[in-house]
């Protein structure tokens, strides 16, 4: 099935040099600590925490998302924190490539690799790694510290493997990120 | 090719599934499919088990066939944890017994990953102003014990724990080799092996069988003794178990008297542990994580590799990679109106080329087995322009121009970059939970570099070719410069409701309705434009 042309209004979204389009009416805390790659879409009601960084002076980057990456509506992007040695602290979350992520979902992933695919309503714990080309159905509870390789299918709560993902699926979902971008459209009125 | 914003509730997805005919698999089977002239029932139990979508789906190029896999042959090439990502040499796999011989194990109740953890938080550095000056730390941390994110069981319930936080199947070895399981096997094997070192195996398995590990010895065991059975069977020895299987007593009784289910182990959690399957919970051990494969797919009939990953644990790249996506026309619903009892409607399905030669596509359906309504294809003969690296940088005019320079010809909805759309009619007869029909798609590539006018020519005998052909599906006609493929696929559009009451008439194409394009086409469409098998 084709998707269909997606319009937004001209004055919710900013549209940054790079082709990044972010939604006036998303929270993005700390916005000198995130980067965006470039295409990127980020849409009403995202939650980006780059406020919380790690203890200590100096500037650090707290979320670094990639090229074509899609935050839909609602979905919240949390550095993951932990307690080591005794000094709570947040760490840096990095996340790649054509990943988009569905609506309403919680992100306190370490790692996102490159060409992932999450659904909708998920929760992904602190310090998960998700290796490039991978999906995550809707609904599905990644569990802390989880590691998800490369061409897997995860899904239910807690997640489990479910299936393998097919080789293409790196032209897939990169054609289905850029596919999206432009059809995200502006429309007045 | 999800539709999430979709507003139409339907039960089945719309989809395009491709047929694949398995030639070398159903051989010797009786086919209901496509055997030269025979229908392409998609009514067929059979269609779901060899109709797949064209991601899952590869193509050989010495065969110029496509590929699904159920016929293509898988080979390991590495093992590795998913959890550490560590490669597992081959020769040492099938002594850990294919699960990772690290710090990785799964969760008795709740089969996630566990995570190893100090029972003792070692000492906060003294000031914890300045996290920059490393912590002295006193206390190890020991003893360890495991501990699950998800349903907070930990290791010190069955009182398991460990010294060190590394290498920990290695501190679990022991008592592994001393489950009674492991044990009958091992002499089992004893037994056994002295027997087949007196007769060496007259039949081998085939030398791609001997790489899976294992297998080798599965060979010479059980091939070589069959081989071998009438002459030197008799000189076994009968065996005798040396463990014996524990009645757990009381066990019956204690389920009798369960009054809490949450005190017996569930069926998954008892298949997670094969060794004794135990029913009491307090018996459930950790289990190490078992470790997964990458794959060579070779084409069952000509062994060529179709796909070949990198050796590399964690690369994703593959040194061959075949798959229809890049090789056969891709078929999309581009736009779908809602299916109405005994409502003319038309849907547009987008055909893309992923080759950089410009290809003719023929269409074709089978009448009689539609049961379920009529379908008419707009335009049945049409070609596609190249793929070319250059559009995918042209995102702009994207909504404002479609490029109208297939206005003229019928039934072509829209023309752009590598992909032509289509218009067809459906007129929905029953009212079904799926609409669905076959389409027999045909195409020519035409390669550039020959001589331009044979070139055409060669295209049109062999269209002609194809379609006096008839539905004979998978049957490459290599001509020279040109190729030509045939396959069968299954389209899918949901289902089927009835009127609302108050309207009739026909439902023009979809979102992006275009009244004059349209209408033209179905107009001169049910007079000329349609072609099908008619048998």
């Amino acid at each position: 099935m084709e998707p269909p042309i997606v319009y937004y209004h001209r004055s919710e979204y900013i549209e940054t040099d790079t082709g990044n389009k972010v939604s006036r009416k998303s929270v993005i805390c700390g916005s000198q600590n995130i980067i965006l790659g470039g295409k990127t879409i980020i849409q009403t009601d995202c939650v980006i925490r780059g406020d919380l960084r790690r203890t200590g002076g100096g500037h650090a980057v707290v979320v670094a998302i990639g090229r074509y990456c899609l935050l839909a509506r609602g979905s919240i992007i949390r550095p993951p924190y932990k307690t080591y040695k005794g000094i709570f602290s947040y760490y840096p979350m990095k996340i790649g490539d054509h990943v988009t992520i569905g609506e309403g979902s919680i992100v306190e992933a370490a790692t996102i690799g490159s060409f992932v695919h999450i659904g909708k309503n998920c929760v992904i714990g602190r310090f998960a790694i998700i290796k490039d080309c991978c999906r995550i159905e809707d609904n599905t509870v990644i569990p802390p510290n989880t590691v998800v390789p490369s061409f897997s299918i995860y899904e239910g709560s807690p997640g489990a493997f479910v299936d393998e993902l097919p080789e293409c699926v790196q032209d897939l979902y990169e054609s289905k990120t850029k596919d999206y971008y432009a059809k995200f459209q502006p429309k007045d009125s | 090719m999800s539709s999430s914003s979709q507003t139409e509730i339907r039960h089945i997805r719309p989809y395009v599934h491709y047929h694949c005919g398995c030639p070398d698999v159903n051989k010797s089977s009786v086919s209901l499919e496509t055997e030269n002239g025979e229908t392409f029932n998609i009514n067929s139990p059979r269609i779901q088990f060899s109709t797949f979508s064209i991601s899952k789906l590869y193509f050989c190029d010495d065969c110029h066939q496509i590929r699904c896999p159920r016929c293509v042959q898988e080979e390991i090439v590495c093992y590795y944890c998913p959890n550490c990502l560590f490669e597992v040499p081959t020769a040492s796999v099938k002594s850990e017994r294919n699960r990772c011989a690290r710090n990785c194990f799964q969760c008795p109740i709740c089969q996630n990953t566990l995570s190893v953890l100090p029972s003792s938080e070692p000492q906060p550095p003294p000031s914890p102003i300045s996290p920059t000056t490393v912590p002295t730390v006193s206390a190890t941390g020991a003893p360890y014990y495991l501990s699950c994110g998800v349903c907070r069981w930990d290791s010190q319930e069955i009182g398991m724990t460990f010294e060190k936080a590394t290498g920990l199947a290695l501190q679990l070895q022991k008592t592994e080799d001393e489950r009674p399981d492991v044990k009958e096997f091992d002499h089992l094997k004893d037994h056994f092996e002295k027997h087949i070192r007196l007769n060496t195996p007259s039949t081998a398995l085939p030398s791609s069988l001997l790489s899976i590990p294992g297998m080798s010895s599965f060979s010479s065991r059980y091939g070589g003794t069959v081989a071998n059975s009438q002459q030197k069977s008799d000189d076994v020895v009968p065996y005798e178990a040396v463990a014996k299987v524990e009645t757990e007593s009381g066990l019956v009784d204690d389920l009798v008297q369960l009054k809490d289910v949450n005190q017996i182990t569930t069926l998954s959690q008892r298949m997670n542990q094969l060794s004794d399957q135990p029913y009491k919970v307090e018996r459930l051990q950790p289990q190490r994580i078992h470790l997964r494969t990458k794959r060579v797919k070779r084409c069952r009939s000509c062994r060529h590799i179709l796909i070949k990953p990198e050796q590399k644990a964690q690369a994703t790249r593959f040194k061959i990679k075949l798959v229809a996506l890049n090789s056969i026309p891709k078929i999309t619903i581009a736009s779908l109106p809602k299916l109405i009892l005994n409502q003319r409607t038309q849907i547009v399905l987008k055909f893309s080329n992923p080759l950089y030669e410009e290809i003719s596509v023929n269409l074709a359906i089978q009448e009689e087995t539609n049961e379920c309504g009529k379908v008419t294809i707009l335009a049945p003969h049409f070609n596609i322009t190249p793929y070319n690296e250059v559009w995918e940088y042209d995102e702009q005019d994207l909504v404002a121009s479609r490029s109208r320079t297939a206005s003229n010809s019928i039934g072509i909805y829209e023309r752009r970059g590598n992909s032509t759309s289509i218009m067809f009619e459906i007129t929905p007869l029953a009212e079904v939970e799926e609409f669905k029909f076959p389409l027999l798609v045909t195409y020519t590539s035409k390669n550039i570099e020959n001589n331009e006018n044979e070139n055409v020519t060669a295209v049109e005998k062999s269209l002609e070719e194809t379609s006096s052909l008839k539905a004979t599906s998978g049957e490459p006609a290599t001509d020279g410069s040109t190729k030509t493929l045939s396959f069968w696929t299954v389209i899918g559009l949901g289902s089927v409701i009835k009127a609302p009451p108050g309207t009739s008439g026909t439902m023009v194409a979809g979102p992006r309705s275009e009244p004059s394009g349209s209408s033209k086409g179905s107009t001169r469409g049910s007079t000329g434009g349609s072609s099908s098998v008619r048998k």
